[in-house]
């Protein structure tokens, strides 16, 4: 007997968007996370929808289906992509031949370059260095990746899928060689759980390897970290990539009011080694001077980093082991009934956010063949929010300034309307927790109950509390009133409250001067001494 | 030519006023903005004293207990409005209700009372911005178990067209309004309702007795209407501190400047010291920029007040750190962070070694290098007020000193 035809491990965007698909076919689907959803590296990434053109000189697979999906996703997205545009900037210091080769693989992929003069590039982006031979606009575009990740969840929830956070999948049951369930743990309250199923896939991302280890399956996957700068200003108005083989630090993607410069590259030994460090953000800051001078004047909020998998197999170039990008961008499926002799598991590997539900068609084509279902992928064609009712946004602009009703509504869908009505019921509740990204008590109020909110670093990637400027010296013990009212849902609030400080903390320790060094005085003198939560021996 | 200049108009830098003006020397103070006093509670904190005057290169270690305690002496001889005793911990309450430990601290803030209370009254002025009744009752009862504890919200008419709109009052304007005239009587009419609802209460057989009112947004220090009408209440009430900005410090600061300013003092607000003349080992001038034209001051001696990090008297850039005044060499340490926020935190300790004397020093060459400056507050190397709980203390100490021998 089995629960669920088939379990998806991981809920970062590969596994929500297997979890989509399949749901979208008919067949019964669990997807298990061990954290929050998008938890992994689809929460800690540059957000940038590519148009392949990064790749298109050493990758031409992976730049082709980057811009098919690139034209897909804005469509069925739209919500979750800012459709900005990007440029490829050649610096004095960036060779012709390359270019050259680059427009030709451009060509090849089917990609669209335009060039641009440089005037009426100057125009356009005023802060970019004068150091610029010849700049190409592609079909680049931001994504919010935990918005897509919670659409996909939420478009798969319609249509029958399940999915859990918080539970860990410790172990695949096997029997006779045949895969029968998982052994999952509830993170939460520390219940064991059992899923039986017909196929399970592996959608672990960087975790991928420990999870078929746990039955002695072998899977090289490599984890190449990558780090990554927040600056507190919108510095470009589209993505601005070096026209250079792909390097460290050569691109810049906004995002609202911030911008993202990325990103390093270094193998580590496991997913968890995801604390940046002062050597590379100085790293990429002399790297982001080429395309923006001065770059050092601007206010860095925070560093983070994010473990891109690999799979081995694609590096057997040599000395590429050492050097992750080197390393081919696109995805491998793989059977472990012909690799292994396990039946009824499938592990994908690699690619890219971009590509997630081109990875997805293809993990449910296999799956769907496995079971005998005939039904085709369909996920191409219907959008993955329903539209926003009218009178809900008219409902929310009344209530709301205008941007913070926009962000809301962005953020949470029909939804929101829950949201509305505690406003309306409250006028008070409508007063923004967090004024550096607009949200509203009633907000946080609501996400707060979600069933599938623990933490406060829950709620966080939710509703991007505590993102701001601020560093959430303000939002944070804003928060905390709300946590108390629901009941033995959440840690004694001062553990909760430290754990979420140190947690924000790490991405500040390395980019720890100028201005963020004076908030991270106030926020120290708020904690310690106005609320005195660490020890006071006096 | 003035006594001397002090650059720097915090907690340290204003004591320092206070004391040499006392002492009879024309003092100018120039000061770019208010200080950090309006974020803190108003508290001052001093840490443990004994401990901490036996750490190496501490600022108490440097200026040893007696002169510690000169400071907080003097603070106190000159601002009765504040309770507390010398090596004493007093309890005040936090902005979320939790007993915390102080060391001198407003009248009014002290809550000893609640210990032998039996019934806890909470006021909750009604849409306080960072005021949490429901976590505060809580935190209460847990501190106070012998307790209970009834929250007993109110609203006024002076801010009902804020509520209407959704628009947050927070505690500053509960205060400003207290401290008005019409303010002074919607507080009367606020404690005689609740004191009325206490005497049905206390008619009640059952009644437990002593009663505490807890009250956040008031702070009476240094206002005669409020204590006067505190003053003539059957019950004890305690306020809590406040979540910035607070009224307690802003309240202090203002007490500061007013004595400063009574003693003959001058103080420039607003402007900042962009350059100093130096000749040798003394400092003669400095340049200020106000209104696009420089005025130079000349005086004998200087005091640097620049509130470090946070007070803006120190730049940190990925490059360098500078101290942005006199251009002194700065203390800073190899390792900036550690992983536990509230933490010992290394880069807190940057600052400007001194000698005994408050003189900045080259630490490699043992060498006073400005004769006539000395360095107070937090511009001091070596301590972190976050975890050593000290920083009102080595303000008022440091400041009470060079105030004492400039
Ligand atoms: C620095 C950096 C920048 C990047 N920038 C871009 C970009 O700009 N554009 C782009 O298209 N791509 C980018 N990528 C690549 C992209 O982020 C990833 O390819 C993509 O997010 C991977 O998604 P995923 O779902 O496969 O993995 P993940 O998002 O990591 O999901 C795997 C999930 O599995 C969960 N899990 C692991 N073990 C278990 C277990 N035992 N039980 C339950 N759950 C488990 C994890 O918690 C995790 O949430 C970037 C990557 C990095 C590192
Ligand atoms: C949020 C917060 C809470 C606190 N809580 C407590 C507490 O509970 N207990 C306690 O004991 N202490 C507390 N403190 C600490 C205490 O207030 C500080 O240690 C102390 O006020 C530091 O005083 P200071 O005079 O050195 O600096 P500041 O008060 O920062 O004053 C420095 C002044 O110098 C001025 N300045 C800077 N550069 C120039 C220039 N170039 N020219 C002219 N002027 C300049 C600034 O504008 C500022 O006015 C708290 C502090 C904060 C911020």
């Amino acid at each position: 007997m089995t629960d669920y035809q088939v379990v998806i491990v991981g809920g970062g965007a590969t596994g929500v968007g297997i979890l989509r698909d399949l749901s979208m076919r008919g067949i019964s689907a669990l997807l298990l996370e061990q954290g929050d959803l998008a938890h992994g590296t689809s929460s800690r990434f540059h957000g940038l929808l590519h148009s392949g053109a990064r790749y298109a000189v050493k990758d031409p697979v992976s730049a082709a289906e980057c811009i098919d999906e690139n034209v897909i996703l804005k469509q069925i997205a739209a919500h979750c992509i800012s459709d900005t545009g990007g440029w490829f900037v050649q610096s004095s210091e960036d060779a012709q031949s390359y270019v050259e080769q680059w427009i030709r693989g451009c060509a090849y992929a089917h990609i669209p370059i335009r060039e641009i003069s440089l005037a009426d590039a100057y125009l356009k982006e005023p802060l970019m260095s004068k150091d610029v031979l010849r700049v190409f606009e592609v079909p680049d575009a931001t994504v919010d990746g935990f918005k897509l990740v919670w659409a996909n969840a939420k478009s798969a929830k319609r249509y029958g899928g399940d999915y859990k956070t918080y539970h860990q999948v410790e172990r695949l049951i096997l029997d006779n060689k045949r895969i029968v369930g998982v052994a999952a743990k509830n993170l939460v309250n520390g219940e064991e759980i059992m899923v039986h199923c017909e196929v399970v896939v592996n959608a672990g991302g960087a975790w991928a390897s420990q999870i078929v280890g746990t039955i002695g399956v072998p899977l090289d996957v490599i984890c190449d970290k990558g780090t990554l700068l927040a600056f507190n200003q919108r510095l470009f108005q589209r993505v601005i990539n070096r026209l250079h083989p792909p390097s460290d630090g050569d691109i810049f993607v906004p995002h609202e009011t911030i911008t993202i410069l990325g990103t390093t590259s270094e193998i580590v030994d496991s997913p968890q080694e995801n604390q940046p460090r002062e050597p590379e953000v100085k790293r990429l800051l002399a790297m982001g001077e080429k395309l923006l001078p001065n770059l050092m004047g601007h206010r860095v909020i925070r560093a983070f980093a994010g473990v891109r998998p690999l799979h081995r197999e694609d590096s057997e170039v040599p000395g590429s082991v050492e050097e992750g990008r080197e390393v081919s961008r696109t995805f491998v499926l793989i059977d472990h009934e012909v690799h292994d002799g396990v039946e009824g598991l499938i592990s994908i590997v690699g690619g890219k956010f971009t590509t997630y539900r081109l990875m997805a068609e293809k993990v449910s084509d296999w799956v769907a063949e496995k079971l005998g279902n005939t039904a085709p992928c369909s996920t191409a064609k219907e959008n993955l929010m329903s539209e926003i009712p009218q009178d809900l946004r008219k409902q929310a602009l009344r209530l709301l300034p205008c941007v913070a009703a926009e962000k809301m509504l962005e953020r949470l869908g029909d939804d929101a309307e829950e949201v509305l009505t505690k406003i309306m019921d409250d006028p008070r509740k409508g007063q923004m927790l967090c004024e550096c990204e607009m949200v509203s008590v009633a907000e946080v109020e609501k996400v707060a109950s979600d069933e599938d909110s623990h933490h406060l670093a829950d709620i966080r990637r939710k509703t991007r509390l505590g993102m701001g400027t601020c560093q959430g010296a303000f939002c944070t013990y804003r928060v905390l009133p709300l946590l108390g009212l629901e009941n033995k849902k959440f840690d004694p609030l001062q553990d909760e409250l430290k754990r979420f400080i140190n947690q924000r903390w790490k991405g500040i320790r390395p980019v720890l001067w100028g201005q963020q060094l004076r908030e991270t005085e106030l926020t120290r003198a708020i904690y310690a001494s106005i609320l005195q939560l660490n020890e006071n021996p006096g | 030519m003035w006594d001397g200049i002090i650059v720097g108009g915090g907690l340290a830098g204003l004591l320092a006023g206070i004391r040499a003006a006392e002492r009879g020397k024309r003092i100018l103070m120039i000061s770019e903005g208010v200080g950090s006093l309006t974020y803190s509670s108003g508290v001052i904190d001093f840490g443990n004293v004994a401990q901490l005057v036996r750490q190496d290169k501490h600022p108490y270690a440097l200026l040893g207990e007696s002169i510690v305690r000169n400071g907080a002496d003097y603070f106190q001889a000159h601002f009765p409005d504040y309770h507390g005793k010398w090596r004493e911990v007093q309890t005040v309450l936090t902005p979320l209700g939790s007993p915390r430990k102080a060391g001198f601290i407003p009248n009014g803030l002290n809550a000893q009372v609640l210990h032998d209370a039996h019934l806890i009254v909470l006021m909750a002025p009604e849409g306080m911005k960072d005021f949490f009744p429901k976590v505060t009752k809580a935190n209460l009862e847990r501190a106070y178990p012998q307790c209970v504890v009834k929250v007993h919200p109110f609203r006024l008419d002076a801010f009902e067209s804020w509520h209407t709109l959704g628009k947050p009052v927070n505690g500053m304007d509960y205060t400003k309004y207290w401290r008005s005239a019409s303010g002074t009587g919607a507080l009367k009419g606020v404690v005689n309702s609740l004191n009325q609802e206490l005497d049905e209460a206390r008619s009640d057989p059952a009644d437990p007795g002593k009663s505490v009112v807890v009250f956040p947004g008031l702070a009476s220090a240094f206002s005669n209407s409020i204590k006067e009408v505190l003053s003539d209440l059957p019950f004890p009430v305690v306020e809590m501190t406040a979540f910035p900005p607070s009224a307690s410090g802003h309240k202090l600061y203002d007490a500061l400047k007013e004595t400063f300013g009574a003693l003959g003092g001058e103080l420039m607000v607003g402007t900042g010291v962009k350059q100093v003349e130096i000749q040798g080992k003394r400092c003669h001038k400095i340049i200020v920029k106000s209104k696009g034209k420089d005025s130079e001051f000349s005086a004998r001696s200087f005091v640097l007040a620049t509130g470090g990090v946070f007070g803006g008297g120190i730049e940190v850039t990925p490059e360098a750190s500078k101290e942005m005044v006199f251009g002194l060499p700065l203390y800073v340490p190899d390792e900036w962070t550690n992983s536990e926020f509230l933490g010992d935190q290394p880069y807190a300790r940057i600052g400007i070694e001194v000698d005994r004397e408050l003189r900045p020093i080259d630490s490699k060459l043992n060498e006073v290098i400005l004769e006539n400056v000395q360095v107070i507050g937090r511009m001091i190397a070596h301590w972190d007020p976050w975890v050593e709980h000290c920083g009102g203390g080595v303000s008022l100490a440091s400041g009470w000193f060079a105030g004492e021998t400039m």
